[in-house]
């Protein structure tokens, strides 16, 4: 029975592999394709990956019609620039890189972070939090409070895992910064959560 | 992947959702934009300067054609068809004293026309739809620009272009174009 397990695990483990090559190899063609103007295979990709890009863009804005905008702007601008992906970095880390810069062009741009944060505070609970539960929604929601800078950084290396130094490439400041920024959201975060008895 | 040391909300933080699907499908939006044909700002440009090149060959053409054929059909344009200025409302249609002067000449036109031979009705004709199709054109562009003077003007000058051309053709000069009458 154990060796029949064991063999499952190892069959189950071997497909996985297998699978993860196959989502790799389909995505190198997938991009192939589109970097030939198949709008098709683009859209393909986009399916693969606009949750990930959406999570990222609605994490960062905390507003749905921001979120929204930003993905459409992403995938535009990914699109154009298809041409210059090289492979040097994953095709979804380069997706990342493009959906950040988005979000602060578009906060540059639109210069309506104060309105956004208005509007959170008077909408309860943000759109972002429904996707989680119980303490997540109210970290979520503590995040979600953040100043534009220290959020941008948490969500970056907290929620997604990037180092400081990758987060400080893709905003433009230097890793330091960035700790520096991640220190001052852990302050404030705990600070926020602690009424609530989220022990930080 | 990070270098610092994980507390409880780093921790907790990591638990969050990274994946989030939208609430519409936002593909359609993206498809527009990059399944459109990238227009340039040049297209109204060229399609004035393509439009300039017609008239100017046309026009030429039908001067070549004129003083080949025969002095006695060249008319001279009146000094009341140079017109310079034009202005023009949204909609470019004839004045009605335009449409008589041009119903005139027509008719006489097509028995001048009758009496060319094939060749030279056909060479006629063809400067003709030419001139007309360049108009027509014109109007389109003048439709989506209406205040471009310069399209303007070469709206006047296919229209004069037009009427000179029955003219030389039908040896009439008794119907004048003025610029009120457009």
């Amino acid at each position: 029975m154990a060796a029949l397990l064991t063999a499952t695990v190892t069959d189950y483990s071997a497909c996985m592999t297998l699978a993860t090559k196959t989502v790799a190899v389909d995505e190198s063609a997938l991009i192939a394709k589109a970097k030939r103007s198949d709008t098709r295979a683009f859209e393909s990709l986009y399916r693969m990956h606009v949750d990930r890009i959406y999570g990222l863009c609605l994490r960062m804005t905390g507003n749905v019609a921001e979120a929204e905008d930003c993905v459409q702007e992403a995938f535009i601008q990914a699109w154009n620039k298809l041409e210059k992906f090289r492979g040097d970095s994953a095709f979804s880390t380069w997706l990342h890189r493009i959906a950040v810069n988005s979000v602060l062009g578009r906060i540059r741009k639109s210069k309506r972070e104060m309105d956004r944060i208005q509007v959170v505070a008077e909408t309860a609970p943000p759109p972002v939090t429904m996707h989680d539960t119980g303490e997540m929604r109210d970290l979520s929601e503590a995040i979600d409070r953040l100043p534009e800078g220290a959020r941008h950084v948490f969500v970056l290396y907290a929620v997604y895992g990037y180092t400081h130094e990758e987060a400080g490439k893709m905003l433009g400041i230097a890793a330091g910064t960035s700790k520096a920024q991640l220190h001052r959201a852990r302050r404030l975060l705990a600070q926020q959560l602690e009424e609530q008895g989220f022990e930080a | 992947m990070n270098d610092e040391h994980d507390d409880k909300l780093i921790a907790a933080a990591r638990h969050l959702s990274t994946e989030i699907s939208p609430e519409r499908d936002l593909w359609a939006g993206i498809a527009e934009q990059i399944e459109a044909p990238k227009r340039s700002r040049w297209t109204p440009m060229l399609a004035q300067a393509a439009a300039v090149l017609v008239l100017i060959a046309a026009s030429s053409g039908i001067t070549w054609y004129a003083v080949q054929e025969d002095p006695i059909l060249i008319t001279e344009i009146r000094p009341e068809l140079m017109v310079e200025q034009a202005a023009f409302g949204s909609r470019y249609t004839l004045g009605p004293e335009f449409l008589d002067a041009r119903d005139s000449l027509e008719a006489g036109f097509d028995q001048a026309l009758g009496r060319l031979s094939p060749e030279q009705r056909a060479d006629v004709e063809a400067s003709l739809t030419m001139l007309r199709r360049v108009t027509a054109d014109i109007n389109v562009e003048l439709n989506k620009d209406p205040t471009n003077v310069y399209l303007q003007e070469m709206l006047m000058k296919s229209y004069r272009e037009e009427l000179a051309l029955m003219q030389r053709v039908g040896g009439l000069t008794r119907n004048v174009m003025r610029r009120n009458d457009i």
